[in-house]
């Protein structure tokens, strides 16, 4: 019994700790993303029968959940806010909003264990659908509530793909990587020099987020090719070089010159009287600690209204045409050959309707409604003001993301990625070519932060060499560590958990702690030195490196293998204790290699 | 024979030349402009002996961080990550012992000797038995994981002492001039051993006397006496004694030393012990010679400490003290003839130059490929 109610507290009291930091609607948020969690959960741990007797053993679980997380939240209204000086929240949103939250911390994970009774295929697609709608709706929730998450969901979005990118390094290839950050500015870069007014390139987001990820997968492939002969922390440390030396150059490419050797210093050397070839002279290409601004932004559709006929339209005409075409072709083949299962038409129709949204400028109502919906669909010129489509814009990418490394991973190359992890000398010995193998994860997991590093310049709308330095690396590592190498359902959740908690978390808790002390503590101590000591290290932020040299440390010692593991790597790292259960008597040998 | 002998000496020119043209045509991008660089340095001759100067007692610091990877790696094959910041706490602790002894406004040459001493005593004392303590609360659990995992556990603790030196520098009731503005800017370490000579009545340059326009301080001789003591008494320390015995051994063959009664946690405790003294001895030296303090600047020393360890040999004593001054004088003229900017970069280009084409370094035998 203690087994099956202890999630329940756990996850009640967190969520209501939350409330103490966020107040107003955000209970009813956190009660459904907490019922999501506990359902995914609690589902696991039973066996499949039928949904009323799961739902029977399920219940006590997520109503103390639910009580918990309704007690500590209306704790919060009646006693904290006052208790820290809050201006409290209008009666009618406690009651909605915990009514909401208690609602949605029990339905959701009881309906997720419902959906246990189904096969296993079918339970994965419900589920499934039933994260997409919470995925759908939460910006609009978010919005509706005011509790302006949503901005800050996209940083931890954009560390969802650098994740899944250098989980295709460390995770499938087993190559730490300690510099991955510099393909992320390689990315940011490369859209930040062809889409801003600094150099008077300014290309559309669209093509340049292509360039930049090709041109960090080349870099990946320079970059890559000199570890090759490097194994374990010696290649470590490379990668760690090159991730320094990037962003260093970003930062210091500020005064190019060049000129041509020969003419200007070697032929006068010997008395030859020749004219100085220069090529560039005092070039600033990155604008150092500057940084580059603005960066344009995308938009939708890439067919404006009232937009001049001219090469750029043909262009753009061009590509729908080619889009549709090969489109059709491929409806074409699946038709003649037999393959017309609802779900692939259902992607035809997806695939189409995607074409035209992206082409074709629809005309605007004087409908309210109507207008607000087209403007999601068909934004014009991304706003920074309106993160919503930000949101679907990165979540487009992810799900391209998850699908290309879906497809990767199981593919030959991926195979061959985990035998050279597992062994690279007998891999070899199997045929698989070390160098080509290991080249293309560098390349692979490089173009992914390209997409990211795109992304994250056109949604800052400017780039500053900072960003990128060795911290931004350990970040994204931690992201996978804790999430669990290898898996990439676990570096999604690796990537939410850190980056909201280090976006949201910190933020709502340094407010917190202020408002705490200064009705609290503050005024009971009379030495003003003392008072501005105690209220200036009470900033969680400035300590927020601290949060990730803790995941690293503790994960390391209590859960190497992350929240949800890659099952292959947690039996391999916890391989030395199954063997040493079972040849107790026989020494341990220390394995180095 | 002949031919060949000549095709390949040809081609090998060709090569040769080929890259000495694109440093000539590239160079300049990275500070490298060789034809300024000459034109300075026929300018000033005297000054490359001043930098030279400044690089061997930089490279004296850097050596004796150095001897702390070196020491660790030899013995159980790990990067440790936190010691540059180990060496950063020794900074801070030294300034804090100072400070709350009242040397820092004293102008009595007894106390500031007195004061100077005791900093050293318990920065040594402490940096060791932090050091130890991480060893004991990171890595000794981990010491039969795969290899990675104590790497990246080395990386979260050096994070969590970097965020513990950033508290520090925000606490101005420990140390006054750690001043108002939070704990991220760079702190000034006073000038001691300055007012210590100046209050004896000593020039603190050696070289006033004698006319010459460079400046040789009693800074950089102390340093530099201090490094070479610290050194040989660990090199007899490990070559003479029965537990510096038990380190080579350890190092050798770790299963082996244990089979022959050798106690191996305690002898790694004892390596790490050492490790951190000395990176506190280096701590407070750095402070008195360059008199800052950052919470940061256990990163940067520790990457130059852990290149000059790789390019000395790594695991190799004597490699790591040569590799520290090679690093502080290439440090030096990057810092004086290219531009400070670079200088870290360079560092860095360095340390993947020796891992990609002489892994085993300048005195050393194991290899990359080992790992």
């Amino acid at each position: 019994m203690m087994k099956i109610i202890r999630p329940g507290i756990t996850f009640g009291i967190i969520g209501g700790l939350l409330t103490f930091l966020f107040g107003g609607w955000s209970v009813a948020v956190i009660g459904c993303f907490m019922g999501l969690g506990l359902g995914l959960g609690l589902a696991g741990q039973f066996e499949r029968k039928n949904p009323l007797e799961l739902v029977k053993s399920a219940l006590p679980t997520a109503l103390i959940a639910g009580v918990i997380l309704v007690l500590l939240s209306l704790y919060q209204s009646s006693v904290v806010q006052e208790a820290i000086g809050k201006r409290p929240t209008a009666e009618e949103i406690v009651a909605k909003g915990n009514l909401i939250g208690f609602l949605g911390a029990v339905g959701f994970s009881l309906l997720l264990v419902a959906l246990h009774s189904l096969p296993e295929k079918q339970e994965q697609q419900w589920k499934i659908a039933v994260l997409a709608l919470v995925v759908i709706t939460f910006p609009f929730v978010d919005q509706a509530s005011e509790l302006r998450w949503t901005s800050q969901i996209i940083f931890a979005l954009i560390f969802v793909i650098l994740g899944l990118g250098l989980n295709i390094v460390v995770g499938y290839a087993g190559l730490l990587d300690l510099g991955y950050a510099a393909f992320f500015a390689i990315g940011a870069y490369t859209t930040g020099i062809l889409s801003s007014p600094v150099h008077n390139i300014q290309w559309n987001f669209w093509l340049v987020i292509w360039i930049a990820a090709a041109m960090a997968a080349i870099w990946g492939l320079i970059l890559g090719a000199p570890t090759l002969p490097l194994r374990g922390d010696y290649l470590a440390i490379v990668t760690l070089g090159f991730g320094e030396i990037v962003p260093v150059l970003f930062k210091n490419l500020i005064d190019v010159t060049i000129k041509e050797p020969l003419t200007c210093w070697i032929l006068p050397m010997f008395g030859a009287n020749t004219t100085c070839i220069v090529f560039t002279e005092h070039f600033d290409a990155t604008l150092g600690e500057k940084g580059i601004s603005p960066i344009g932004r995308p938009a939708l559709p890439l067919i404006a209204h009232g937009e001049p006929a001219g090469a750029a339209m043909t262009i753009k005409i061009v590509i729908m045409l080619v889009a549709i075409a090969i489109l059709g072709y491929l409806f074409w083949r699946a038709w003649s050959s037999g393959n017309r299962k609802p779900g692939v038409m259902a992607g035809f129709a997806g695939a189409l309707a995607a074409i035209f949204i992206f082409f074709l400028p629809i005309p605007r109502t004087n409908n309210t409604i109507i207008d607000s919906v087209l403007g999601i669909i068909q934004p014009g010129e991304f706003e920074s003001s309106r993160p919503v489509t930000w949101y679907f814009l990165i979540i487009g990418i992810i799900l391209l993301s998850i699908f290309i490394i879906r497809r990767l991973r199981d593919s030959r190359l991926g195979r061959a990625w985990m035998a050279i992890r597992e062994d690279e000398l007998a891999a070899a010995q199997m045929g698989i070519d070390p160098v080509k193998t290991k080249l293309l994860a560098f390349a692979m997991g490089a173009t992914f932060s390209g997409f990211a590093g795109a992304f994250y310049a056109a949604y800052i709308r400017g780039i500053f060499p900072s960003v990128f330095d060795f911290s931004a690396s350990i970040i994204i590592l931690c992201v996978v560590i804790l999430g669990g190498i290898g898996n990439i359902n676990g570096v999604i959740v690796g990537g939410l958990v850190l980056m909201t908690a280090d976006r949201l978390f910190l933020p709502a808790l340094k407010d917190f702690l202020a408002a705490f002390l200064k009705t609290t503590i503050l005024p009971s101590i009379s030495d003003p030195a003392v008072q501005l000591a105690v209220k200036d290290n009470a900033n969680p932020i400035l300590y927020r490196f601290l949060l990730f040299g803790l995941t690293l440390a503790i994960m390391m010692a209590v859960r190497p293998e992350g929240l949800i593991p890659n099952e292959q790597i947690r039996a391999e790292l916890h391989e030395k204790e199954a063997v040493a259960e079972v040849e107790a008597p026989k020494s341990k040998k220390g394995k180095k290699g | 024979m002949e031919t060949t002998k000549f095709k390949f000496n040809l081609r090998r020119f060709t090569f040769s030349a080929l890259i000495l043209y694109l440093v000539f045509l590239l160079g300049p991008i990275v500070g490298l402009d060789i034809p300024a660089i000459a034109a300075s340095i026929k300018a000033n001759p005297l000054q490359l002996v001043q930098f030279l100067i400044i690089g061997i007692s930089n490279g004296a610091i850097i050596a004796i961080i150095a001897l702390g990877y070196t020491m660790v790696y030899g013995i159980i094959e790990l990067i440790n990550f936190a010691h540059g910041d180990v060496y950063m706490i020794g900074v801070f602790t030294s300034l804090t012992v100072l400070s709350l002894t009242g040397t820092l406004e004293s102008k009595d040459p007894g106390k500031i000797i007195f004061g100077l001493v005791l900093a050293l005593v318990i920065a040594v004392v402490f940096c060791a038995i932090l050091n130890a303590a991480i060893e004991r609360l990171a890595y000794r659990r981990l010491r039969n994981a795969p290899r990675l995992a104590p790497l990246i556990s080395a990386i979260g603790m050096s994070f969590i002492i970097e965020n513990i030196g950033l508290m520090w520098a925000a606490q101005a009731w420990l140390v006054p001039s750690f001043g108002t503005t939070g704990g991220a800017s760079q702190k000034s370490f006073p000038d001691m051993l300055g007012i210590l000579f100046t209050s004896m009545g000593w020039d603190i340059n050696l070289l006033a006397s004698t006319g010459i326009a460079l400046r040789f301080t009693i800074k950089d001789l102390l340093v530099i006496i201090l490094a070479v003591t610290l050194m040989t008494g660990l090199y007899l320390f490990v070559q003479r004694t029965k537990l510096g015995k038990a380190m080579r051994a350890t190092a050798q063959n770790r299963d082996a030393a244990k089979m022959l009664g050798i106690n191996i946690d305690r002898v790694i405790s004892a390596t790490f012990l050492i490790g951190g003294g000395l990176a506190g001895a280096a701590g407070l030296m750095a402070g008195l010679y360059n008199n800052t303090a950052w919470w940061f600047m256990g990163f940067r020393a520790g990457l130059q400490s852990f290149t000059a360890a790789v390019l000395g040999g790594i695991g190799n004593i004597t490699g790591g003290m040569l590799g520290g001054f090679l690093i502080g004088l290439l440090a030096s003229f990057s810092d004086g003839y290219l531009n400070a900017r670079w200088t870290n970069a360079l560092v860095f280009a360095t340390l993947v130059l020796i891992l990609l084409f002489r892994p085993t370094g300048l005195l050393g035998e194991q290899t990359g490929q080992k790992a």
